[in-house]
């Protein structure tokens, strides 16, 4: 058979609410699978080729230990292309939300108490680009299964992946929704990727950003606007953490009260990194 | 009603390299007879469709004056062209067109005519080039200017250098850099070869420039100094389009559309355009 | 243009008579806003309702459709089944609008696209008393001479129904009973009379005469940078304005990879990636660029090429930008007003 893309699909913390997403996709699971050959799946097949190079790695959930690192560096090493799958691997997800507080080792402590860790050593909660090249990110939590569908069949026939640009407004308002933040919700849909067919708003909910933030998020106009419908400057920065974590906070930490630790992926977007686009 | 959006079935009769990023591509429509009352205008542009990659546009680079065959000379920079770069001879394409307005050949014929060239900018302008030699006689004198950054980066090499040993025009080539110390003609920069210009009637010459955006300013600095009225020196501009009819918006500029209005445009519209350039 | 007058009361009749013709779609009310929607009930139409979330374009163009269905590389068109229908309760501004669009999509290289939907649809219109967003006044689009096959005029206790085109003179043959060719005197007094109190519910004014000049001078105006620093480019404006056309194309393959479709989606000229083109140079990179082409479009492109601007007035964009930027705030920026961001 062999000249299909060979790949992976990997699950660090989270929910697995991606892969899920995936394995539910019963009326299109046959055609993923003769689509691409997939040689490491968890959640739907013991067999694992963990030795084995792969074309395309699909890596869920955000990277909570030293062990996560050694292995999702092994994985970036067999990989042609890696892709962050979910809001978790994008931006490191909600358990992100305290991200550059430095408060992390105090919670720890909270919870676990004084109890040591034997089987690996934990960490604050981080995207994969925090310490490996990503090449794409489908944002969601969980993921838009037609979101995944496109990615892996652009990826599939070689071509590179250009997810949607605008943000949940647009699909917001093709669903013609009254708009929530018109009637004095705190609602993140101008500054959050869509993608989603706003599926919150859809149900009357506001957007709570599990998308993480556009490529030109105005995040500092959203905050204004938001403080202006008397909303606490503490609300409206814990909205912004709850799913924005790393895609926040290394962009518009100044905004949420906390120094940039680094440059280091800032230019990273959501799509092709900076770095691959001048390449071209 | 015939739908402007399909895409034309056509073959793809021949590739090859002209630079390590840059291909040569001679496509024509499967129907002969279609092949050969294709009519386009030096200047055009036409939609290359490859079905699962999408559509853009790309200047045509052969001229109308040798009917049966469309040739591109493209740059794999993204999504439709690396999927066009896959495919292979004999392969079908989708292609339509031609759009835009082209160059205003009628109001060129029995004018001097110099062409100025950089790098990629070749593509569209060979088209020009071709058609002035082809019909010579119609035109007067003829200068055709062209650099590029190394001597492998030169589009039509082997072309250029046989049109240069014609005698019923003035051809120049230049690169920026010459490492390897092959270049048998001049090095610097295309705008050193205006030196070369002489004898051209300004007020009776047609101007026109193509290539990468920073050369614009000097080169036609050049023309202006050679006392080429503004709207007689053209240039043929780039932007994002997704219908080449004038549908999609994403190429207005102002009140105009570069699908429809352009792309090539004369100086003094860009200076009372904004935003043209 | 032949007038007839139908009786108020006889209004949801005559609305369930245009059935005979086709589906009838009409605003209805969607929490406090409207929406148009299938009339499956015509006592569902909303005849007070003035602007819908988003305008009638949406028949036309749909927001997202697909063009063509491909199988490796040939393509086959792709046109939804589009049923006879009857549009009924769009005003003045909606059917400017809409000739706006026919101006775009059926002039040079006519859209198949939208040709379709357009003739596979009657116009019904319908005046209305403005409210504090409307402008259409000023962009001189409260009135409607044509565009339209049956127009519907508020006349005391009737309706003066215009009869616009041949289509429209068989819709009125649908039920014919209902109709009386008697226009009477009194019938012009109360027609100029509800003219009048239209005109002056108008709360925006603006002289729109020179605004190509005004935009010509305020190109390097700092208003641009101000206004695209509140801007949270969500693309809403452009996708309520009844006269944004802009789109993007995508190919979506199936999963079986050699097959899948050319589909069409509206975009916005406030998106980033608007203007970039392959090889990663963005024409528009800032955003004061991308706002300034969006009201340069509108207000001096527009008028440039067609004589008139290309808003209609609806107030769309008033009622929907988060930060309050809209025309009616471009226009007192560029005027010299007082701006109230």
């Amino acid at each position: 058979m062999n000249n299909k893309p060979k790949v992976g699909f990997y699950s660090f913390s989270g929910c697995e609410g991606d892969l899920l997403t995936i394995l539910h996709c019963e009326d299109e699971l046959l055609d993923i699978f003769s689509a691409v050959d997939i040689r490491s799946f968890r959640m739907a097949s013991s067999e694992r080729h963990d030795d084995e190079n792969l074309d395309i790695a699909f890596i869920e959930g955000s990277i909570t230990t030293n062990k996560h690192v050694k292995k999702l560096k092994v994985i970036r090493e067999r990989s042609k292309i890696v892709v962050a799958l979910g809001t978790c691997a994008c931006y490191g997800g909600p358990q992100s939300a305290r991200l550059g507080y430095n408060d992390w080792e105090e919670r720890f402590k909270k919870v676990y108490g004084s109890a040591k860790l034997t089987v690996a050593k934990p960490f604050e909660s981080q995207p994969l680009d925090e310490f490996i090249k990503v090449d794409y990110r489908i944002p969601g939590c969980p993921i838009d299964k037609y979101q995944f569908f496109y990615a892996l069949t652009r990826l599939a026939k070689g071509m590179p992946v250009e997810l949607t640009k605008f943000p949940v407004c647009a699909e917001c308002k093709w669903n013609e929704n009254e708009c929530l933040l018109l009637k004095g919700q705190l609602c993140l849909g101008p500054i959050t990727a869509g993608g989603c067919n706003s599926r919150c708003p859809n149900h009357g909910l506001p957007c709570i950003g599990c998308w993480g933030p556009t490529d030109e998020a105005n995040v500092a106009s959203e905050i204004n606007l938001l403080k202006e419908k008397d909303f606490s400057a503490e609300e409206i920065i814990n909205k912004l953490r709850l799913f924005g974590g790393a895609g926040m906070v290394r962009r518009f930490g100044e905004l949420l009260g906390i120094k940039p630790k680094e440059e280091k992926t800032l230019s990273k977007t959501q799509g092709v990194s900076k770095k691959k686009r001048e390449k071209k | 009603m015939t739908n402007p959006f399909l895409p034309e079935e056509m073959r793809l009769v021949r590739r090859y390299d002209l630079t390590s990023d840059v291909r040569f591509f001679q496509v024509r429509p499967v129907d002969m007879d279609r092949a050969l009352s294709l009519r386009y205008k030096p200047g055009q542009f036409m939609m290359i469709s490859l079905a699962g990659a999408g559509e853009a546009p790309f200047s045509i680079s052969s001229t109308p004056s040798r009917p049966g065959m469309l040739e591109f000379c493209i740059r794999k920079v993204g999504r439709v062209t690396t999927e066009l770069f896959k495919r292979k001879e004999n392969s079908l394409i989708g292609v339509r067109g031609p759009y835009g307005n082209g160059f205003p050949l009628e109001k060129m014929i029995g004018k001097d005519n110099l062409i100025v060239v950089g790098g990629l900018g070749a593509a569209p302008l060979r088209s020009l080039l071709l058609y002035i030699l082809d019909n010579r006689d119609k035109f007067g004198k003829f200068y055709f200017l062209h650099g590029a950054k190394t001597p492998e980066e030169m589009l039509f090499r082997k072309e250029f250098f046989e049109i240069k040993e014609r005698d019923d025009l003035n051809c120049h080539l230049t690169v920026d850099v010459d490492e390897k110390g092959q270049w048998p003609f001049h090095v610097g920069l295309v705008t050193d070869l205006f030196s070369k210009v002489e004898e051209l009637d300004p007020e009776n010459t047609y101007a026109t420039v193509c290539g990468p955006p920073a050369m614009y300013k000097f080169v036609i600095a050049e023309f202006l100094k050679l006392g080429i009225p503004k709207h007689q020196v053209l240039m043929t501009l780039e932007r994002r389009m997704h219908c080449g009819i004038g549908k999609c918006g994403h190429c207005a500029i102002g009140p105009i559309y570069t699908c429809l209005d352009g792309p090539v445009f004369s100086y003094w519209d860009v200076l009372h355009m904004k935003d043209l350039i | 243009m032949k007038a007839l007058k139908l009786k108020r009361d006889d209004l949801y009749t005559y609305l369930e008579s245009l059935k005979s013709y086709g589906e009838l779609w009409g605003p209805v009310a969607k929490g406090e806003k409207y929406v148009y929607a299938r009339l499956t009930n015509v006592r569902d139409v909303a005849l007070g309702a003035l602007r819908t979330i988003i305008p009638p374009k949406k028949f036309f163009v749909p927001p997202r459709f697909t063009m063509f269905r491909y199988t490796d590389d040939h393509y086959a068109e792709s046109f939804d089944d589009v049923k006879p229908r009857v549009l009924f309760g769009l005003h003045p501004c909606d059917i400017h609008g809409l000739l706006i669009l026919d101006e775009l999509f059926l002039e040079r290289f006519p859209d198949p696209y939208y040709k379709r939907r357009r003739d596979a649809t009657a116009i019904v219109g319908l005046s209305c008393i403005p409210d504090d967003k409307c402008m259409a006044r000023s962009t001189n689009t409260h009135a409607v001479e044509g565009g339209f096959d049956l127009a519907f005029n508020e006349l005391g206790n009737n309706y003066l129904v215009w009869i616009g085109s041949s289509l429209g003179d068989d819709l009125v043959r649908l039920n014919l009973d209902l109709f009386s060719e008697d226009i009477e005197p009194e019938d012009l007094k109360t027609y100029l009379a509800w003219r009048r109190k239209r005109d002056s519910r108008y709360k925006l004014s603006f002289d729109l005469t020179g605004m190509p000049d005004i935009m010509e001078l305020s190109w390097d105006s700092p208003m641009w940078n101000e206004l695209a620093e509140k801007c949270l480019a969500c693309g809403s404006c452009s996708m309520v304005c009844p006269t944004c056309n802009c789109y993007n194309v995508r190919d979506v393959s199936d999963l079986t990879l050699n097959s899948g479709v050319r589909e069409r989606h509206w975009d916005s000229c406030m998106n980033k990636e608007y203007a970039l083109v392959a090889g990663g140079h963005n024409f528009r990179e800032a955003r004061a660029e991308r706002l300034k082409l969006w009201y340069t479009h509108k207000l001096k492109a527009f008028i440039t090429e067609y004589g008139k601007p290309s808003c209609v007035g609806c107030g769309r964009c008033i009622d929907t930008c988060p930060v309050d930027i809209n025309v009616a705030e471009v226009i007192r920026g560029l005027t010299g007003q007082k701006v109230t961001l």
